[in-house]
Formats: C-alpha cells, structure tokens, sequence
C-alpha cells in the first residue's frame, strides 16, 4: 500500500532546545498511528507542523505524493484538533458543522443536507439550534468531531481529544471516532499519553519521547516495549488476580 | 421597608445631577432661597438650538465626529497593538509601558506635544485634536483589550485555520465575533474619553475647534448656569443613547 503520509527526518528546535529530531513515520490510507507519549515529548509540536500551524527547521513532508511545506493551513485538507472542542460561542451546533462548508461557499441546499446528515450520524439532530455551552463535554466533542469531518479532511490530526471527559464518555468517544473512522475512510494521527486508549484507537503504533520518535512494526512490538508501560500494567494488573 | 428604602435612596442620589440639571435648563427666576424654580419655559432651550447660526448644534456634530473616530481608530488600532503585545516576548514590559500616558494628565500631556502638533501644521484643526486624543485613547484600548488575546484564542484561530479559513476568513468569522462584547465596552469607553475631554481638546485647538465639552465650559465660565445647563443636556444625550443600546450587556448576570 502507498503511504499517504510520509514524513522524513523532521527537524524542530525552539531556540536552543530541541523538540523533533529526526523524525520520521508513514502512514497509510484509512489508518489511525496512535502516538504515545508523556507531555512535553514533542507530540503537540509534530502535529502542529504537519497541520501548517508550526515550520519545521528541516525534514520532508508529503501528503499523497504532494509537499506540504509551501502550503498554507487552510489549502492542506489537514484539521487540528485540541483537547478543548473549540466550538465557535457564537454560532449555533448545527452552524458550527457547517463552518468549513460555509468557508467554501458550498450551495445552502447542500449545506443543509450535509449538515442534517452528519448532525443524524452523530445522533445531534435534536442540538441543532442549541448554543454550544447548552451541551454536555461528549457532545460538544462530538460537534467538533462533525465540524472536521464535514469537509473530508485528507487527514485528521488529534491532540488528546478525550482527555477533558469522564471514564464512561470518554470509552464512548472513542468507539465513535473508531465507527466514524470507519465510515469515513479517515486517516488520523492520534496523540494520547493513555497506553489502553492507544490500544483502542490505533491501527498503527509510535511512542514519542524527547522528540525522537519509534514506530513499532506490530501491535506487540508496543505492547512489548517497556517505555510504553503496558507489561507494568499488565503485571499489576496479573498481581492483583492472582491474590484474590 | 429597610429593603426599599437603600434602593430608593440610592436611586434618587445617582438621579439627582440630572433632575438638577433639567430644572436649571427649565428654570426662570430661580433664586436663593426657593428649593424650586418659581416658574418654568422653554426661552433658553430655544435661544440655543433655534438660533439661525446654531454653535451649538454645530458642536454637537463636531463633538460627535471628533469622538467617533477616536473611538473607532482606537478600538481597531488598540485590538491590533493588543494582539502584538500577545505574541511578544517582553509583553509585560510593553503592557506596563502602555500605562505611561496615564502619569500625565491630559492637559500636560497635550502641552509637552503641542510642539509637534505646530510643527506639522496641526495646530487648532481637528486633525491635531485627533492626534492627540488619540495619544490618550489607544493604550487606553489596548489595555483593555489585552485580555482577549488568550492562549485560547489563538487555539480558536488556528483551528479555523486549519478548517479552511485564510487570515483574513478567521479574523472576520471567528475573532471578531468572539472580541465583540469586549470591542463593544472599547468603544464606548474611548468614546466617551473623548467625548468629555476638555483639557487636551483646548489646549491643541488652540481654542478653533469648539467641541460641545469646550462649550459649556464656556457657558460656565460665564457663570450662565441656564445655557450651560441646556448645553449640558445635549451632552449627555450621546452617552446616554449609547448606555441604553448598550444595556443588555451591562445588566447582563455574571455566569
């Protein structure tokens, strides 16, 4: 399979500190590379300068075959998204989905029926005309989930998406990002410092730590890895059954 | 009754100015001892505004152009120096800056640029008053729009950004939007700065720009308590006007 992503040695420093070194991954069509690592690792700043918000000092970077370096942030098909759902306090739900259709002067009657749809899929219909801060933290995430979906990102870029929300919603999250996903045919990078969270959601795993990050071959290579913390967990979790 | 008394009381203090100045405007033979005026007429109100070369509303007009571009410049300029002062590396030392104009009074402050103002032949337009209301206005805007430009709202703009917005797009559909209430209080505080600046205004008009504020400093001056009583009223109808637009935000309850 031909990557749609390909990153080569990516090269960040904030004056004299280095973030990215030498960074490089591939990604494919349809996949999600669940990135883990604790803050301050390098993560936000990777997925800043693949979405155009960050220059890197050096390295390569294509999307489909395309150099994303010249490219602004809104001609790269590639949404950010914070922690935070960011929703606009200004606009209504159903408006705020239909912000990046809005920006492209897509006709109102596709508006309409884009919007209506993916507000179904989401089961939001009944928030349409609601003000973000009338909505509870899963749905206002998944307002922001339709926003970006909306306009058929090439890739999505996730900033520990979930990280705001309690245990039960945020396992509900993410089996819809993994139904959406699905779906949609959504590539994604996926930031998280949440190992099982990892596990959930990727199809491709990495680790990033003092900005060098490690790809991993298979699932259980991660698993593997002792920086990731999974086989501690594990242990733990194994001697805890065991004295019952 | 205690409950009703405090609001009453307090209504009646912040009322009194006006009620006064409304009386003085209507009064006719009002002398020591009366606590009212013996009678009332509409002779001085008339005089003012019907007179054929009417300075007064010509003031008003002036007063009105003059203190509306000030606010509309200060408010754009100060959300734009704001958001600088964000991005810098020594924004606290520059916020701290910002307060200078306030060590001087307004009439010294225009004493010390009176210089420049004549050297570019500013001196008694409306232009020079501009300027130099303007040297009062915009850090005054700045300060209080420095606050808008958070961490978050740089978030909120890269993301529109990253949605497909230009600059341009996300400065118009998702900044200004979101600074609105806070431009909106901008606006009406450089306003009425300017509005109600006498000193400054004096000082680099060299008495040729006869702002509303400039007039009934003169009324006063002439101890002509009935016209500048009337002047008085239509100076405040603007802020006024403005406080009633205004009102939603002001009686809004915290969250």
């Amino acid at each position: 399979m031909s990557a749609l992503l390909t990153v080569t040695s990516l090269t960040k420093r904030f004056g004299s500190q280095p973030v990215l070194l030498n960074v490089s991954l591939e990604l494919g069509s349809g996949q999600v590379l669940a990135v883990l690592g604790r803050s301050g690792g390098g993560k936000t700043t990777l997925l800043k300068i693949l979405a155009g918000l960050e220059a890197p000092d050096d390295g390569q970077l294509y999307l489909l075959g395309q150099d994303l370096r010249p490219l602004p942030p809104n001609e790269r098909q590639v949404v950010y998204l914070y922690q935070e759902p960011l929703l606009f306090p200004h606009l209504s739900v159903f408006e705020n989905v239909a912000f990046g259709l809005r920006i492209r002067r897509v006709p109102e009657p596709e508006v309409q029926a884009q919007v209506t749809a993916m507000l179904a899929e989401l089961d939001l219909l009944d928030h349409a005309r609601k003000a973000p801060h009338q909505l509870s933290g899963g749905q206002r995430q998944r307002v922001a989930f339709g926003r970006a979906l909306i306009i058929r990102p090439r890739l999505l870029l996730l900033d520990e998406p979930f990280g705001n929300l309690d245990a039960q919603t945020r396992a509900d999250m993410q089996q819809l990002f993994l139904h959406v996903s699905r779906q949609h045919q959504i590539s994604s990078i996926f930031v998280t410092h949440d190992s099982r969270e990892a596990l959930t959601v990727g199809s491709r795993f990495a680790y990033l730590e003092a900005g060098q990050l490690t790809s991993f071959a298979a699932r259980a290579d991660f698993v593997q890895d002792p920086r990731t913390g999974i086989t501690s967990e594990l242990a733990f979790w194994r001697s805890v059954e065991a004295q019952r | 009754m205690r409950s009703r008394l405090l609001p009453a009381l307090l209504g009646l203090l912040l009322a009194l100015p006006f009620v006064l100045l409304g009386l003085l405007a209507l009064a006719e033979q009002w002398r020591w001892p009366a606590a009212l005026p013996p009678a009332y007429s509409l002779t001085a109100v008339r005089s003012l505004l019907g007179a054929t070369d009417n300075d007064l509303l010509a003031g008003l007009g002036r007063s009105l152009l003059l203190a509306g571009t000030v606010a509309v410049l200060a408010t754009g300029g100060g959300l734009a120096v704001a958001r600088a002062l964000a991005r810098s590396t020594r924004s606290a030392r520059w916020e701290a800056a910002s307060y200078l104009p306030y060590a001087l009074p307004p009439v010294l402050l225009a004493t010390l640029i009176q210089p420049f103002i004549i050297r570019l032949h500013l001196s008694g337009s409306g232009v020079g008053v501009l300027l130099g209301l303007l040297l009062v206005a915009l850090p005054y805007a700045t300060l209080l729009l420095r606050s808008f430009w958070t961490p978050q709202v740089a978030e909120y703009e890269s993301l529109a950004r990253t949605l497909g917005c230009t600059s341009a797009q996300a400065f118009r559909r998702v900044l200004l939007p979101l600074a609105w209430p806070r431009l909106r209080t901008a606006l009406f505080q450089t306003f009425l700065l300017a509005w109600f600046d006498f000193g400054l205004t004096n000082v680099l008009s060299v008495g040729k720009v006869r702002t509303l504020t400039v007039q009934v400093f003169a009324y006063v001056g002439e101890a002509n308590s009935q016209l500048a009583a009337v002047a008085s009223l239509l100076l405040l109808l603007p802020p006024a006007l403005l406080l009633w637009l205004n009102r939603p935000a002001l009686l809004r309850r915290p969250e």
